[in-house]
């Protein structure tokens, strides 16, 4: 006799102890108790993300100086702006600089530690989990903080460059592109880590004793199996390093100051200093469109690449 | 060993420094007896504890941090709860669709989404009050909780709240005693998140906040812009201490990195 599958089960529960109810009705209630438990969180889901975001799409278009303009009328005039003012361009030229140093020092700095992670006991994984994923968990403020203090003019690490002859004078490295990219990739170092693990995780630990057996040296067969079945795991971390890179603010406004102008800085200063939110409307709107199309066309191209078996 | 592996764990461990060296040098840098921040200190005093509590905004914003951050979980939890067992339970149509507009808050930028919520807040009269700072808070909290009471509830047994219902409990009754027990560390989780996120936050509070409105880690942004002061890193201190004893709840419960792959 086959087993009672699952469905056949409950078709039998239902059949035999349902209060003769009938099922239009039933399904009718059903419904009620969803739309009831759902709809304050779809309402407010609306009234305070979707429509704020449509609407300052909407104020992207409009043509006018300040907050409260009486004779708006509708134009791409702002988005004319941004792409013809070679400042807006600079500063969306060095917002993309930077997040792709961030993301660059996150691979390099991110995949050994992913690597010794899938390697170790589960006890030791454990451990470096709660060590990698923690800071995530404490205030960007706090973490750029530290930074700023090791950074500083006479700070350890000057001190330590100094003291190993790698520099005679003091390098400038906060206020500076480089303090940026140490606060960026210290604060997003973790989604890189977490993201390429993952992926190493799910590989199947006989492929590579396979490649041994067939004579492949360690290195030969980290290059020919492991990097490319991470690919996913790197492709998701670069994107999530990437994109939040793009729209940081705060680390940005601290460690970069007037001196490293990025997108988000910018954005900041003509909506909060100017109250020019028609154009601050459409500077948030290119940052979103820019990152995700940048995203976009990585993603494609790395799904084509040669390697577009492994993100099936 | 061979060379490749040491070499890789020598990289990871430098990595591992890299990430948790900010928060190994605020609590040393807090107890300087100098009147500017360095690393490593110079001599040991409590000095900047003391002028800490000389300072009510300080002391306020502490209060307005925690305030915030508890009122944050309680309304994330209760509506995103809610929404994720009617998600769940029920065959609503366009289902996938309709979670991916939910937690569509964790995909848009917090620049982005303070821009927009200023905006449409000040014909409100929403702006830098209370209870707009407060909206902002949930709206990229809930998210979080829809992810995780979606995440608890994927391998939930309905059959149990079918038996207790045979067994005749009403439905207040299976929900008290059956489903809620069943996702209470997933509930739990979310609402420890949700307070973390909201404590920490400070892209998003820019934009909301109002002159006689702080929270600490708005006090140690424009404190780290305009005058340096040991007292930074004395209130950094203070948040890292609470986040610690919260992440390692947190870390108890459910896992904090599982968590945190369920979120992103």
């Amino acid at each position: 006799m086959e087993p009672v599958r699952y469905d056949d089960r409950q078709e039998i529960v239902s059949l035999r102890l349902q209060p003769a109810v009938s099922g239009k009705r039933r399904n009718l209630k059903k419904y009620l108790y969803a739309v009831l438990l759902l709809l304050p969180l779809l309402l407010f889901i609306i009234g305070f993300f979707v429509i704020p975001m449509l609407y300052i799409l909407y104020l992207s278009f409009i043509d006018t100086e300040g907050p409260g303009g009486t004779n708006a009328t509708y134009s791409i005039s702002n988005y004319g702006r941004f792409f013809t003012d070679p400042y807006y361009l600079h500063s969306l030229w060095l917002t993309i600089k930077v997040s792709l140093y961030t993301v660059i020092v996150s691979l390099l700095l991110g995949y050994p530690v992913a690597l010794t992670m899938a390697k170790c006991s589960p006890r030791v994984r454990g451990l470096l989990t709660l060590l990698v994923a923690s800071p995530l968990l404490i205030s960007i403020v706090v973490r750029n903080f530290g930074w700023y203090l090791l950074l500083l003019p006479n700070g350890t690490v000057n001190q330590l460059l100094i003291g190993l002859g790698i520099t005679e004078s003091p390098l400038k490295l906060l206020f500076s592109e480089a303090g940026v990219v140490i606060g960026l990739s210290n604060a997003y170092l973790p989604f890189m880590i977490l993201s390429i693990a993952t992926s190493l995780y799910n590989i199947d630990p006989s492929l590579e004793k396979a490649a041994a057996i067939l004579g492949a040296s360690p290195f030969r067969s980290f290059i020919s199996i492991t990097l490319p079945l991470s690919l996913p795991g790197i492709v998701s971390g670069m994107v999530l390093v990437f994109s939040m890179s793009m729209s940081a603010y705060v680390t940005p406004a601290l460690m970069g100051g007037a001196n490293v102008p990025v997108l988000p800085v910018v954005a900041y200063d003509q909506i909060i200093n100017l109250l020019r939110w028609t154009y601050g409307s459409a500077v948030s709107y290119v940052l979103l469109g820019i990152t995700l199309a940048i995203v976009t066309i990585f993603t494609r191209m790395m799904e084509k690449g040669r390697y577009r078996e492994v993100f099936r | 060993m061979k060379i490749s592996g040491k070499i890789r764990v020598a990289v990871a461990a430098i990595s591992l420094v890299y990430i948790l060296i900010p928060l190994l040098v605020t609590i040393p840098a807090s107890f300087t007896s100098a009147i500017y921040p360095s690393f490593p200190p110079k001599g040991f005093s409590l000095q900047w504890y003391m002028k800490l509590l000389e300072r009510p905004e300080f002391v306020e914003a502490f209060w307005n941090s925690v305030k915030f951050a508890f009122l944050a979980a309680f309304f994330s939890v209760l509506l995103g709860t809610l929404g994720a067992l009617a998600i769940a339970k029920y065959d609503i149509p366009g289902k996938s669709y309709l979670v991916s507009l939910l937690t569509a808050p964790l995909t848009v930028p917090q620049l982005v989404l303070g821009v927009a919520l200023l905006i449409y807040f000040t014909p409100l009269l929403l702006a830098g009050t209370p209870t707009g700072f407060l909206i902002a808070h949930i709206v990229i909290c809930v998210p979080y909780v829809i992810r995780f009471v979606l995440t608890g509830l994927s391998g939930f047994d309905y059959t149990l709240e079918r038996a207790a219902a045979i067994l005749g409990a009403s439905p207040v009754t299976v929900f008290w005693r059956v489903t809620l027990p069943l996702i209470r560390p997933a509930i739990l989780s979310g609402a420890l998140f949700s307070f973390l996120t909201s404590f920490d936050n400070v892209t998003v509070s820019l934009f909301m906040v109002s002159p006689d409105m702080r929270t600490l880690p708005l006090e140690i942004f424009s404190n780290m812009q305009d005058a340096y002061s040991p007292i930074v890193a004395s209130v950094s201190s203070v948040v890292i201490l609470i986040s610690v004893i919260l992440i390692l709840i947190l870390e108890k419960i459910h896992g904090v990195g599982r968590l945190l792959g369920s979120a992103h």
